[in-house]
């Protein structure tokens, strides 16, 4: 007795955790309930039974968003337990009529929203037992079959799609392979034309890179004569020949070899464009096709790999010598240069061009004029900057010093005459007034430190010039993410300076750790990510108490809105007090106000929304107003009447 | 169960239990399982409501169902003609189907379709289009056609006869009519009924008695050896409970067949009138002339139901009849009395419009009675239900037991024909498909 009792009590547990489950407006069902539900009902046949009886009650509830839980519970249930299975098929008629709503005098109750996707859902769920488990149990089948082929209800055909998709996979497939293998017979064909054309591109270019350095030589040996007359004191200096050596070996264009470069340019371009591109397409073809006799395709791989290498060196032999064509991250780094007032970091130092970087910054104030000039326009052409090294490296170190610490100063029109001394006429301005205000002094004269107060040199603060660093954190699809953002990249986290890999340089950055930890590194991680797990904490705690105030708040709000909405009812309906006033007791109870107005929202889904149409008919058709409108329409006609014939009685 | 199972064996082994009885028990444990069989399909061509099932009674094989869209069609139940080795369900899908393509084929639906029962070389067919068919299943050729007043309702021919081979049909028309098939012509015309008539049934103790049920809630019994009805079953002559086991009675006769019949006689009188005692020995004939209930006008009106008489089933012994009514009321007719035995049967509702084919086991301990889209089984004597089969998602129209292999085999207007068979055995069970069903909860 006391074991069946017990049985009844865990019943119990099950059904309310069931009621509860299903008492919500939520789209789904609470994840946290619908555990409890499958761990209780999981050790436990007797509960599984309580389960199934409450959850068939419950489908039979007059209230669609009900059901709807209730058949997601099912399913659960459903694809897990055999017994359940075995309990709920017997009734499957019932539910299916409960949930599809098939029966025309048994349609879906009421929110219609939700009743639809009940409907659907319900259909999605009955095609997926009948594909899992419709052999063993026939009544699936049969209520599979009478919805589909009775009923002619639209099943969302899961399998059907999913063996299509296949299918169409299949057949692109093998229809990719068939173009791959006409490519290979293609190629096959004219491989030798192939190959052909562009070894004659590579070898003009030979040909053109040959002219060019046989035309340099004689220049280069030229600045070598002058270098050796030069004395190099500091390591800077001689960082500087180095750099003027390696520039001076390189060729420049001038008015003689303008039609090599450009013929040169020319093949340039056809090789990037044309032929790099179709030995890179090519290659693919060779790698992906499948044929029986391998070994055709292996050796023209092996000749386009080779030509592929040759491609490459030659490509970068024209590059070296000058022919540019679509490398705008080149120039990117010209003018990241140039403006010289970025934060530098490590990857900079360690490119090439930071000699170059320091160069700009000793400009001599000899060349201020110039160089203030021609500042933003990036194009001082290279061979007047190897002028101005030339002019360089013969300043002593000394003042180059002092050019260091001296201010940089902005050009303007004032420094035409900077520390001059002149004096200005004040009235010889090329007007002859003719004393018309009076006499007029001709020798009039602006002294100096007049002139020198007038002009003096107003200097707008400005910020510094700070350029954003990209992200550069590594994507998935490959490439660094390009991002700029002040700190934080919305995807990355905070921006850190990374190598050319992305790769943070920082270790220690608990965000991006990698696996491949130093011993030391430990510690100091562990350390970090005790001091994070903290933060996080409190973090959470906080925003706990936040969500709890706002959770208060919304209630306060909905208690407010509750009353109010009661209150607005009662005027409009004008009832007599006393009914709402015992309306206002209850809400008083915050407790109960919480599980009412759950309920009410349950209920508020059934509830028709009232239009403003639908109120106004209400006014204008209700009995009163009709009785109303009667009586002065009655009174209406008494009056003309009465005025028509005044003197009548 | 099992080892209850293995007793009986052991004392059928040793002599103590018999045959009979061994046989008997082990069906009625059979029968006690039965449920929505998962491993026997029955693919039915059918793209109407099915109307009626049969299973012939020589070989206990071939089932015949009749549908609303004018066909007809033949199963083997036993010899599976698809088996899904992998699924473990046999399909069975019709040998043979007569429908509307056939040139002969009938016009409306067909409301029966029953096997000749001899053998099952022949089958007949009532339809709607006003026609009997008599058809060779071999050749699946119209063999004889009648032509009737009206509708088809519901034909019977008798398991007993050796001397007739009468087609009795219900139509719309008043008259029951009994088709000759040896002449091609009507043998009988049986007027005697209000209204059209929706059921009939041969007797199962007397190949000359037949049974109609109509739509003017009567149920009369005729002789189709003489003219007229000789009894209207009257709803309002109730007796409690059956008669005593024939075995007591006939002990009771020997020792003192006058007092009993002096009771039955003073019971008869009691209850307002005598009953005839179906085909008894002939030597009472002028008093049952004299007695003949249908002359008497009273007798005449009497109703069975409030309402048509739908279905008819007498028992395998012949002596109790159950009939179902538009009313919803199940009634376990007494035939020698005549009278309602006030069996209560629990039924919530049936279907009113078309006629319903009841079942029986062959010891008539259960029945199975179309209850919209259930099958519900009641203990015969009882009333009580003993179980629910649910499976058919519209209403039922027609049951049909298969006494040889214990199935249950039920048609409905979703056109399905389905099968309840006794739950296999677990050895069965052992090898079936490779996917077991069972339970896959997240770890």
């Amino acid at each position: 007795m006391g074991a069946e009792e017990g049985a009844h009590g865990k019943g119990r547990k099950v059904v309310s955790l069931i009621e509860k489950a299903t008492n919500s407006t939520a789209p789904e069902v609470d994840p946290r309930l619908l555990k409890a539900i499958k761990t209780v009902v999981r050790y436990s046949d007797s509960e599984l039974r309580f389960a199934t009886q409450t959850l068939m009650d419950i489908m039979k509830r007059d209230h669609s968003q009900v059901r709807y839980l209730a058949l997601l519970i099912i399913d659960e249930l459903f694809m897990r337990s055999k017994l359940f299975r075995t309990l709920v098929v017997d009734h499957l008629d019932q539910l299916l009529t409960l949930s599809v709503g098939f029966r025309r005098h048994l349609p879906l109750p009421a929110p219609p929203a939700v009743a639809s996707v009940l409907r659907s859902r319900a259909i999605e769920f009955l095609e997926k037992w009948n594909v899992t488990f419709g052999v063993h149990y026939r009544q699936l089948r049969l209520g599979y079959d009478y919805l589909k082929n009775t009923l002619r209800l639209q099943f969302p055909n899961i399998q059907a799609n999913v063996e299509r998709i296949h299918q169409e996979r299949r057949e692109r497939e093998r229809r990719s392979k068939e173009i791959l293998l006409r490519k290979y017979e293609s190629l096959k064909e004219n491989s030798s034309s192939i190959k052909g054309g562009i070894l004659t591109t590579m070898d003009e270019i030979d040909e053109c890179l040959e002219i060019l350095h046989a035309k340099q030589e004689s220049v280069s040996d030229y600045i070598l004569d002058n270098e050796e007359h030069g004395d190099f004191r500091s390591l800077e200096l001689q960082q500087l020949r180095l750099e003027a050596l390696k520039e001076g070996e390189k060729v420049y264009e001038n008015s003689d070899n303008t039609v090599v470069f450009d013929t040169l340019r020319e093949l340039y371009k056809l090789l990037v464009t044309k032929h790099f591109v179709s030995i890179k397409e090519w290659i693919s073809v060779l790698v992906r096709v499948e044929v029986a006799d391998n070994r055709f395709r292996d050796s023209i791989l092996k000749e386009f790999i080779d030509i592929r290498n040759r491609l490459k060196s030659i490509k970068n032999k024209c590059e070296e010598a000058g022919c540019s064509l679509q490398n705008s991250s080149k120039h990117d780094e010209e003018d990241f240069w140039e403006e010289g007032n970025v934060v530098s970091m490590e990857i900079l130092s360690s490119s090439p061009n930071s000699p170059n970087k320091h160069l700009g910054e000793a400009s001599t104030s000899h060349e201020m004029n110039n160089d203030n000039l021609g500042l933003h326009n990036t194009s001082s052409s290279d061979t007047d900057s190897l002028l101005d090294k030339e002019h360089k490296t013969e300043s002593n170190s000394q003042r180059s010093k002092l050019i260091a610490e001296a201010p940089a100063v902005r050009w303007s029109s004032y420094l035409d005459n900077w520390g001059s001394k002149r004096v200005f006429m004040a009235n010889q301005r090329g007007l002859e007034l003719e004393s018309h205000w009076g006499r007029v002094d001709e020798d009039a004269v602006i002294p100096a430190d007049k002139i020198a107060e007038l002009n003096v040199h107003a200097m707008p603060y400005e910020e510094k010039e700070f350029e954003i660093q990209p992200c550069l954190a590594p994507l998935r699809k490959g490439g660094l993410c390009q991002r700029r953002d002040l700190k934080i990249c919305p995807f990355h986290g905070p921006i850190i300076p990374r190598d050319d890999e992305g790769r943070p340089l920082n270790q220690s950055s608990s965000e991006n750790m990698s696996m491949d930890l130093r011993t030391d590194l430990v510690e100091q991680l562990s350390k970090q990510a005790v001091k994070n797990v903290c933060e996080r904490d409190q973090e959470v705690a906080k925003k706990r108490e936040i969500d709890k105030r706002l959770l208060k708040r919304a209630k306060l709000a909905k208690i407010r809105e509750h009353n109010e909405a009661v209150l607005r009812d009662a005027a409009l309906a004008s009832t007599s007090r006393s009914a709402t006033l015992g309306e206002d007791e209850e809400v008083g109870n915050a407790d109960k106000l919480f599980v009412r107005d759950n309920k009410q929202s349950l209920a508020s889904m059934l509830r028709k929304k009232v239009t403003s149409k639908d109120r106004i008919a209400q006014k204008l058709l209700s009995s009163r107003a009709r009785v109303t409108a009667d009586r002065q329409q009655v009174s209406c006609e008494d009056f003309k009447y009465r005025d028509a014939f005044p003197n009548q009685w | 169960m099992h080892t209850h199972m293995w007793k009986q064996i052991r004392d059928r082994e040793t002599g103590k239990l018999h045959a009979n009885h061994f046989s008997n028990r082990v069906k009625s444990n059979r029968i006690s399982q039965l449920q929505l069989s998962n491993h026997k399909d029955i693919i039915s061509p059918h793209k109407g409501a099915i109307n009626s099932l049969q299973i012939d009674s020589t070989e206990g094989r071939y089932l015949l169902s009749a549908a609303s869209d004018a066909s007809v069609a033949v199963y083997d139940v036993q010899r599976p003609t698809v088996s899904e080795a992998a699924a473990a369900i046999s399909k069975h899908t019709s040998i043979l189907v007569v429908d509307k393509q056939h040139q002969h084929a009938h016009k409306y639906a067909v409301s029966t379709a029953i096997w000749y029962p001899i053998d099952t070389g022949l089958f007949v067919t009532g339809s709607y289009d006003h026609h009997v068919n008599v058809w060779d299943t071999n050749t699946t050729q119209v063999v004889v056609n009648f032509k009737m007043p009206g509708k088809v309702h519901r034909i019977a021919m008798s398991n007993l006869s050796t001397s007739h081979m009468l087609i009795a049909t219900g139509t719309e028309d008043v008259q029951v009519r009994l088709c000759d098939i040896a002449s091609g012509a009507f043998a009988h015309t049986l007027s005697g009924h209000r209204d059209g008539i929706m059921t009939v049934e041969w007797s199962n103790s007397s190949e000359w008695v037949l049974v109609t049920g109509g739509c003017d809630g009567a149920i009369r019994f005729w002789d189709i050896r003489r003219a007229g009805c000789f009894q209207v079953l009257d709803q309002s002559r109730t007796q409690l409970g059956r008669r005593p086991p024939i075995l007591k009675r006939s002990m009771i006769t020997k020792d003192s067949s006058t007092k009993l019949r002096a009771a039955q006689k003073k019971h008869a009188n009691g209850s307002g009138s005598r009953q005839l005692p179906i085909g008894r020995v002939p030597s009472k004939g002028p008093m049952k002339q004299r007695l003949h209930p249908g002359m008497l006008s009273t007798q005449d009106r009497a109703t069975a139901h409030y309402g048509a008489v739908t279905g008819l089933k007498d028992t395998e012994d012949g002596m109790y009849l159950l009939s179902a009514g538009s009313d919803s009321r199940l009634r376990l007719w007494d035939i020698e009395s005549g009278c309602d035995t006030l069996v209560n049967f629990e039924t919530v509702r049936l279907q009113i419009n078309k006629p319903l084919q009841l079942a029986t086991t062959q010891d008539s301990t259960l029945v199975f009675i179309p209850c919209m889209r259930s099958v519900k089984v009641f203990d015969m004597w009882s009333g009580n239900t003993y179980s629910i089969l649910r499976g058919h998602y519209e209403c039922v129209n027609s049951c049909w037991f298969n006494q040889q292999d214990q199935e249950l085999y039920t048609g409905g207007n979703d056109r399905q024909i389905l099968v309840w068979s006794p739950a296999r055995s677990i050895a069965d069970e052992m090898d079936e498909g490779p996917a077991e069903d069972q339970d896959n909860w997240s770890s």
